[in-house]
């Protein structure tokens, strides 16, 4: 059907809207692209104005004409509002004007609506640009602090200081890096309290296979509480599970006396 | 808008009453078609031909769709049509009337009642092939010939 005219026959059909709704789609489809069917549907319908106009003439029902002007001028508030409805003048009288006054009626009521239902639409337009003017400044002001955020913390000249609680006796911490393959252990630490002349703190070694623990060596801290053990003689090949430190007597001991002062485990292969 | 409404709503107030049958009907059909013409006063352009053959044609095509109890099956700029009558003034329009009914009287009788239940009562060809028991392609033959001899008759 798109390819050939459609019959007049069928025309005419859809301009009596007689035409099955499967077949319609297909012919308006058609019309959309034809010419020359749209100009053979465009007579069909002049020939229909024809058969209407043969209908015997009927008086309007009583009050039919008030009714139709009541409907406009409610529809003319309803859109305009009620200070703009009489803006809209509707003839109540029969005016005696050219046949074709109509048109330029028409033409200003239809201006008139459209003029107020575009300032409604500016009037929205303008509200929604402020709104979106007021969300923009919020982010911008959020991206700046957040920019200021990052400019502090990766600045080289920013000063780095953990602060912690004043008059708070600092607390002792050891850290241990030991090779067991070759025995080897660098152990350092800090803020250790000082010791009686008779006393010393000692290392351990605790072994994984829960042997006893293994002396890792002697050592005092100096004035600031700093203390460090490298290199202590040490078995090669022991696994350790933990270290810790204890105080001993001035010449140490073979096994560590309690309490633990201080003690880390080791951590599991992959931590 | 009154202007439109006095010169032409007789027209389509008889047309959609020839179809309805119904004065209340005809009248809200009459209302419905002047007030889309008040909404949207652009969807009759002077290019779709005699503005009184337009609304004649819009009177009958909602009077059917009242008819059959359904909604509008085309809106109100769906429809064009090729006629210069000239319905404007009603001395006009009985002259015209006059002679399209003359017409109508002339054509073969199958020719009338086909295009009487067409036009007016809104059945489909199929229909009226079923109700008068003439094969379908005869009856739209009768219909298609109807208005051209109509249309011949009045551009003569």
């Amino acid at each position: 059907m798109q390819d050939e005219h459609i019959a007049q026959e069928d025309l005419i059909l859809f301009a009596m809207q007689a035409m099955r709704s499967h077949e319609l789609a297909a012919v308006r489809l058609h019309l959309d692209r034809c010419a020359e069917c749209r100009r053979v549907l465009a007579e069909v319908n002049g020939d229909l104005a024809l058969v209407a106009v043969s209908v015997e003439p009927k008086s309007l029902p009583e009050g039919a004409r008030q009714r139709f002007v009541q409907r406009l001028a409610a529809d003319a508030s309803r859109v305009s509002g009620a200070g703009a409805a009489g803006a809209i003048s509707i003839e109540t009288k029969r005016p005696a004007r050219r046949a074709a006054m109509w048109i330029g009626w028409l033409a200003t009521a239809a201006s008139l609506l459209f003029a107020l239902s575009l300032e409604q639409k500016v009037h929205m337009l303008n509200d929604q640009l402020a709104q979106q003017q007021q969300a923009a400044a919020q982010q911008a002001a959020a991206n700046a602090r957040a920019q200021q955020v990052l400019d502090v913390l990766t600045a080289p000249a920013s000063k780095r200081v953990l602060l912690t609680a004043a008059n708070v006796k600092p607390t002792p911490t050891g850290r241990a890096v030991y090779l067991a393959d070759n025995g080897g252990l660098v152990f350092q630490a800090n803020d250790l309290g000082q010791l009686a002349a008779d006393k010393t703190y000692e290392l351990w070694v605790i072994p994984a296979n829960g042997q006893a623990a293994i002396p890792a060596g002697l050592f005092r801290p100096d004035a600031a509480g700093s203390a460090s053990v490298v290199l202590p003689p040490l078995p090669k090949g022991v696994p350790a599970k933990a270290f810790g430190v204890t105080i001993e007597k001035a010449e140490g001991s073979a096994t560590p006396t309690a309490p633990i002062i201080l003690v880390g485990a080791v951590p599991a292969a992959g931590e | 808008m009154t202007e439109l409404f006095d010169r032409y709503s007789g027209l389509v107030y008889s047309v959609a009453l020839r179809v309805l049958n119904d004065p209340g009907q005809a009248e809200d059909v009459m209302q419905e078609i002047f007030f889309q013409v008040w909404r949207n006063p652009n969807a009759f352009v002077a290019g779709r031909g005699s503005l009184g053959a337009w609304l004649a044609v819009m009177a009958r095509n909602r009077a059917i769709d009242s008819l059959r109890r359904r909604r509008p099956t085309d809106s109100v700029d769906d429809v064009v049509l090729a006629s210069s009558c000239d319905l404007g003034s009603e001395v006009a329009r009985n002259r015209l009337m006059e002679k399209v009914r003359g017409v109508l009287k002339d054509l073969p009788m199958e020719q009338q009642k086909s295009v009487e239940m067409a036009f007016f009562e809104g059945l489909s060809h199929s229909e009226i092939a079923a109700r008068t028991g003439d094969p379908l392609g005869t009856v739209k033959t009768r219909i298609r010939s109807a208005l051209m001899t109509l249309r011949k008759a009045i551009s003569a």
